[in-house]
């Protein structure tokens, strides 16, 4: 295996860095916030769910970025998943709620018109589709969590610590499935551009059979461990007042609600078994894990009156989804110009 | 880890258990303080109210005692640690009533006013007044580790019966003031009658607190 393809394979692992310590704080950041679980146990338990989640079921939201844009050079693969990170890091320094996937998404369309690919617009509308529909699943599946809890709660009275008791088991449990689910979702993100280019040949551990994809996921699923331990504590403490101000039980409600959207977006299994039956079924899209948790927020927020929300921020997420994609596709159509001709690179064929 | 998971939910429960017991005792001793200041007005510092008083100074003590468990269970073992501070809270403002209680019965013993015959009834009636204060402050606060929703019902109860307190208090001091009795009669009289109607404004406070965690509390 040559040296120069983890060379290249550096912005993808820059890129899952940088999601491990952005948004594994959606899903073990209330945990820790409110002092119910030590950084270092959550920290331990995301890691291990990311890996798995990746690694076993990170492939269907993949193939949907495959079908989107084929990068069959390593350099343009490279420099794909380098302009989405940058794209991500100039939207975060300008205060705009970003979505790694939307980066990725633009990245790989650059890449397209770049190499004269044509874009499948059918693959285009279903995934931007998944944009509006992931914040609004993930408010519906909040409110109805909401409205069921709390009846529950007021029928049943019960206590405050045993309330307590409860939602601090069910945030470990949160914990450990949103990790899952964002290793499963994200994964894509990080390492779906490189699954074609990637030298990986499959291995047996046991009576197991782990695929060379596989294997560039658990690799991915790494560097997004990396930057759980590494940096997502801090985030953690950025965020931690916005955290603190929620009830532990709306918080436990949010990162549910959430994980269960990027699972449905990730499920294969769920998906085969839903077509199988002729229901109707998701998209596997990756999908942000920050824009669920806005959804969810909004929706408890309407549920419970419309109070105290930010419809600003609403403009402001509306506004990330169209420039996102933009500026990604824009550097990347430039970077790519730049590799090929400067340095001489190969970035399609 | 099932083992884990048993002895936290057996912790779980003594502490509920012993959260409700402390609140009972707030029930307890308002109702024998009641009592005793019934039994004081009639009869003096007699061996009924010394009784009493040595009832509501046990049930003090055993608030306490029940009072030190509860914020050692809830510290040792790293129970609800974002409720935590506002539970300690709760239990140290609802000691300060059951303290104000005993130091009140005990004010009664060691000075022994003499309160004329035309004052008891509007004694009395201030001592019920702040004794459903005190005990609508405990349900209250009973209803926040149970039914968060009851919270603010119990509240307006606590608000509404403060003030009336006030009122009785007021008009019994301007009474005293207009009679013929020595001014150091007055004096005691009133300051006693003051004593008496903080227990109620203890608990209006307790209440604006209680609230405050609630609205924290709210899903």
């Amino acid at each position: 295996m040559d040296l120069s393809y983890f060379i290249f394979l550096s912005s993808g692992l820059f890129l899952g860095w940088s999601l491990g310590a952005n948004d594994a704080a959606n899903v073990f950041g209330t945990a820790v916030g409110t002092k119910m679980l030590r950084f270092k146990t959550a920290a331990t338990i995301a890691s291990v769910c990311i890996i798995l989640g990746a690694v076993f079921g990170g492939a269907g939201t993949s193939r949907t970025l495959v079908e989107l844009g084929a990068v069959n050079e390593l350099a343009g693969a490279f420099m794909v998943a380098l302009s989405a990170a940058l794209a991500v890091y100039w939207m975060v320094n300008n205060g705009t709620p970003v979505s790694t996937t939307q980066a990725i998404v633009g990245s790989i369309v650059g890449w397209n018109f770049y190499s004269n690919h044509t874009t499948d617009s059918t693959i285009l509308a279903k995934i931007v589709s998944t944009w509006i529909i992931c914040p609004v699943l993930s408010g519906c599946i909040a409110v109805g969590l909401y409205l069921l809890i709390r009846r529950y709660i007021k029928h049943t009275k019960t206590h405050i610590i045993r309330q307590d008791l409860y939602t601090r088991i069910g945030l470990i449990a949160a914990c450990a499935f949103g990790a899952y689910a964002l290793g499963a979702n994200n994964i894509a993100n990080v390492m779906g551009v490189f699954v074609d280019a990637a030298p990986f040949h499959g291995i047996n551990i046991g009576n197991i059979n782990f695929s060379g994809t596989q294997i560039l996921f658990f690799i991915g699923g790494l560097a997004i461990s990396c930057g759980v331990f590494t940096y997502s504590q801090k985030v953690i403490k950025t965020i931690g007042n916005d955290v603190m101000s929620m009830s532990p039980i709306i918080a436990w409600i949010v990162v549910i609600s959430q994980s269960l959207v990027l699972f449905l977006f990730a499920s294969q299994e769920l998906k085969t078994f839903l077509d199988m039956h002729n229901l109707p079924s998701l998209p596997l899209v990756p999908v942000s894990s920050s824009q669920a948790v806005i959804g969810a927020v909004i929706g408890i927020g309407i549920a419970k009156g419309g109070r105290g929300i930010r419809w600003s921020l609403l403009g402001k997420v509306a506004l990330g989804w169209i420039t996102t994609p933009i500026i990604s596709a824009l550097f990347c159509f430039i970077f790519l110009f730049v590799l090929e001709n400067v340095f001489n690179l190969v970035v399609y064929h | 880890m099932f083992q884990l998971k048993i002895s936290l939910f057996a912790q779980t429960k003594a502490l509920e258990n012993k959260i409700d017991l402390f609140h009972d005792k707030i029930i307890d001793v308002a109702m024998t303080f009641k009592k005793a200041i019934a039994v004081f007005l009639q009869e003096k510092r007699s061996e009924t109210y010394r009784k009493l008083c040595k009832q509501i100074k046990n049930i003090e003590h055993d608030a306490d005692g029940l009072r030190r468990d509860i914020e050692n269970k809830l510290y040792s073992h790293n129970l609800i640690p974002d409720l935590r501070a506002d539970v300690l809270e709760l239990v140290e403002n609802l000691d300060s009533i059951l303290n104000r209680f005993d130091e009140v019965a005990y004010k009664f013993y060691i000075e022994q006013p003499e309160f004329p015959e035309e004052y008891h009834a509007r004694m009395k009636e201030l001592c019920e007044q702040v004794s459903d204060c005190a005990e609508n402050m405990a349900i209250a606060s009973r209803a926040f580790f149970r039914d968060i929703s009851t919270v603010r019902d119990y509240s307006q109860k606590v608000y509404f019966i403060e003030s009336e307190s006030d009122l009785t208090s007021g008009k019994m001091k301007e009474a005293i003031f207009d009679s013929d009795m020595p001014l150091a009669n007055k004096l005691q009289l009133s300051g006693i009658i003051s004593e008496v109607a903080d227990i109620a404004d203890i608990a209006e406070d307790c209440i604006d607190e209680l609230l405050i965690f609630t609205i924290k509390r709210d899903i």
